[in-house]
């Protein structure tokens, strides 16, 4: 993956840096740290007593690829949207019930989910983004409490209770290492889609949006058409991570996929790592997971957890707004290796 | 014909309790632009005083107000005063405040549930199940009051914005902040008293709602959607039109509720505030883009 984010040629909004000495040091970087990632199941075959650490790493590449994915709407365009798990329960329900009642595997399934997230995110899209700003993540707000309405009563679903879903039947020791490289694909092609947006005209049309919504329409973006994608596109990559997840829980419920907590969880990681950029997200994911597993550990109680969330939300709000990574490029302190633009 | 008018009557009784309930973030938001996420947080707490009040003390929830309604106007003042002082001249302020204030929910959310558990609770003075009757009608008794309370408790805000000085400085400031600086409002104290006053209001909503709904923490998740809903019909920062909203949707959804069954009751709520946003974003009685 990290050789194609360099080779192919970007269509770019930006002047494309002639160093080529400062480059090749961050493909160097990414090619190692994707290898490893790579190899990484090896040591749970080999030695075993890995799956903690699977399941963190796992559940680390699916928080990176809904953040990344949510970035594209939140962050590029600047719509904040808290109902993004709509997307994720698609997928999760429709890779579920084609299981329960088909058979038909959620690995095979998990692209469709994409495409019913994006085909849902237009036909919401062109609905919700006719307002703007806080109407907007109102809006949002709604969606997900209507979502969760409608689910609680779909029998076919289960309804509150959810379904049961069949396992994969593989041994305790190796069962987590196909979810493992899953969610490591979909992490890579979110980040390496989120890279190809922010330096396409697309992209830019965007980030035109973010700045001024007025300037962007009179300059000639057809703001509503782009942002009515943005949000779609922004959709996919959630969709398919609910249809793989609902595959690992092996449970389908509308509170473990509705719950404003994952759209919540996105959104924070986004702000932490620096929105509107495409490293942001991937960083973000991976401080909250670790600090968040630090809580969990500590305080022992789910209970404090929502207060650590909400409290690391208005800090970073208040005294963080540029998060980890645009903090860093306003000082000139960003780290080669961190500099994915 | 006799059930059709008692089921809008039910919707009426509880009208005045979601209108005291939306009138506190109305406020706020009208002069602000705070779109506090938090208020049903706000409630919820507030419901818990209460509750507390009557198990500990056996103070009557309506009473309890009196201490709900100050101790929630020294709470606001504190969230004011910590969040939202050095904020309010940041040009991206209305969206911070919406994302700020959920925080704060999340924060309130899980204080509540790690000291009191997630347990559904209410308080149960007499009046919660009993009826009265008036004529081929009826009324259950805690609703009657409750209403009855709100209304007083909005007739006095209402005197308080309109022959107040302290009226006067926040009519002035909802309707032109920068107007109001130059003609001496000290618009900053105006601001954190308007916030107090608006969580106030969320106090006693709280005393009256802790017997009159089930709650726990996570409870003011559906709240927050339900009072948006209200003061987006009634179109935001509109005191009178939040009371309208609350009237005109507490009916519809009694009305819902008898038909399909309560559980559907609240998707009126949710659906409402969906295509109010979509087709009259202002509201009914809001200027045009006010909520952008």
């Amino acid at each position: 993956m990290s050789d194609q984010i360099i080779s192919i040629s970007p269509v770019s909004a930006e002047p494309v840096s002639p160093d080529t000495k400062k480059s090749r040091g961050r493909i160097i970087f990414l090619a190692i740290l994707f290898l490893s990632l790579l190899l990484f199941p090896l040591t749970q075959a080999i030695f075993g007593g890995m799956n903690y650490w699977l399941h963190l790493m796992l559940y680390t590449f699916m928080y990176i690829s809904m953040a990344s994915s949510w970035n594209i709407l939140g962050g590029y365009t600047g719509y904040v949207s808290l109902g993004h798990n709509v997307f994720f329960a698609a997928g999760a329900y429709l890779a579920g019930i084609l299981l329960v009642y088909q058979g038909i595997s959620p690995f095979l399934i998990t692209p469709v989910a994409g495409l019913l997230a994006l085909a849902i995110g237009l036909i919401v899209g062109l609905i919700t983004l006719r307002t703007s700003g806080s109407a907007f993540i109102i809006s949002t707000v709604a969606l997900i409490l209507l979502a969760s309405i409608v689910m609680d009563k779909w029998e076919l679903a289960g309804g509150a209770n959810g379904l049961s879903l069949p396992l994969m039947g593989l041994k305790m020791a190796t069962a987590k290492i196909p979810f493992y490289y899953a969610f490591l694909i979909l992490a890579a092609l979110t980040i390496f889609m989120s890279y190809r947006i922010r330096h396409s005209k697309f992209g830019l049309g965007l980030r035109a949006i973010s700045q001024d919504e007025t300037k962007a329409e009179v300059a000639g973006v057809p703001t509503h058409i782009y942002k009515v994608l943005a949000f779609a596109i922004s959709g996919i990559f959630v969709g398919m991570a609910g249809a793989l997840w609902v595959y690992y829980l092996t449970y389908l419920r509308p509170g473990l996929f509705l719950s404003i907590g994952i759209a919540t969880h996105m959104v924070l990681m986004t702000l932490i790592g620096g929105k509107g950029t495409v490293a942001g997200p991937v960083i973000g994911a991976a401080i909250f997971i670790a600090t968040n597993e630090f809580f969990v550990a500590q305080l022992g109680s789910s209970e404090l957890n929502i207060v650590a969330t909400g409290i690391m939300m208005i800090l970073v709000l208040m005294f963080f707004p540029d998060g980890v990574i645009g903090t860093l490029k306003n000082r000139n302190r960003l780290p080669r290796f961190l500099d994915w633009e | 014909m006799t059930q059709i008018s008692q089921i809008i009557i039910l919707g009426l009784s509880l009208g005045g309790v979601f209108a005291l309930m939306s009138s506190g973030m109305t406020l706020i938001f009208g002069v602000m632009r705070i779109v506090n996420l938090a208020h049903a947080a706000f409630i919820v707490m507030a419901a818990y005083i209460a509750y507390w009040a009557f198990k500990l003390l056996g103070m009557d929830p309506i009473l309890s107000i009196v201490i709900t309604i100050p101790v929630m106007y020294l709470f606001g003042l504190l969230v004011y005063r910590v969040l939202f002082a050095k904020l309010i001249d940041n040009p991206r302020f209305v969206e911070l405040t919406v994302l700020i204030t959920f925080g704060l929910s999340l924060v309130i959310e899980g204080l509540l549930s790690y000291f009191f558990t997630g347990i559904y609770r209410s308080t149960t003075p007499r009046y919660a199940t009993d009826t009265l009757n008036f004529g081929p009608f009826y009324f259950p008794e805690g609703q009657f009051y409750a209403t009855v309370v709100s209304i007083i408790l909005l007739v006095g805000l209402w005197a308080l914005l309109r022959y107040t000085r302290l009226g006067y400085a926040i009519r002035a400031t909802t309707q032109n902040r920068t107007a109001a600086k130059t003609v001496g409002v000290n618009v900053h104290q105006i601001s954190m008293i308007t916030f107090g006053l608006g969580t106030a209001l969320a106090g006693a909503s709280g005393s009256l709602v802790s017997f009159l709904f089930t709650f726990f923490p996570a409870k003011h998740m559906e709240w927050v959607t339900i009072i948006l809903a209200l003061i987006v019909l009634g179109g935001m920062g509109s005191l009178i039109g939040s009371l309208v909203g609350s009237f005109l949707l507490s009916a519809l959804a009694a009305y819902v509720s008898f038909n399909f069954g309560p559980t559907w009751s609240p998707i009126t709520f949710y659906l409402a505030l969906f295509l109010i946003l979509l087709f009259r974003p202002q509201g009914l009685f809001g200027k045009k883009m006010e909520l952008q």
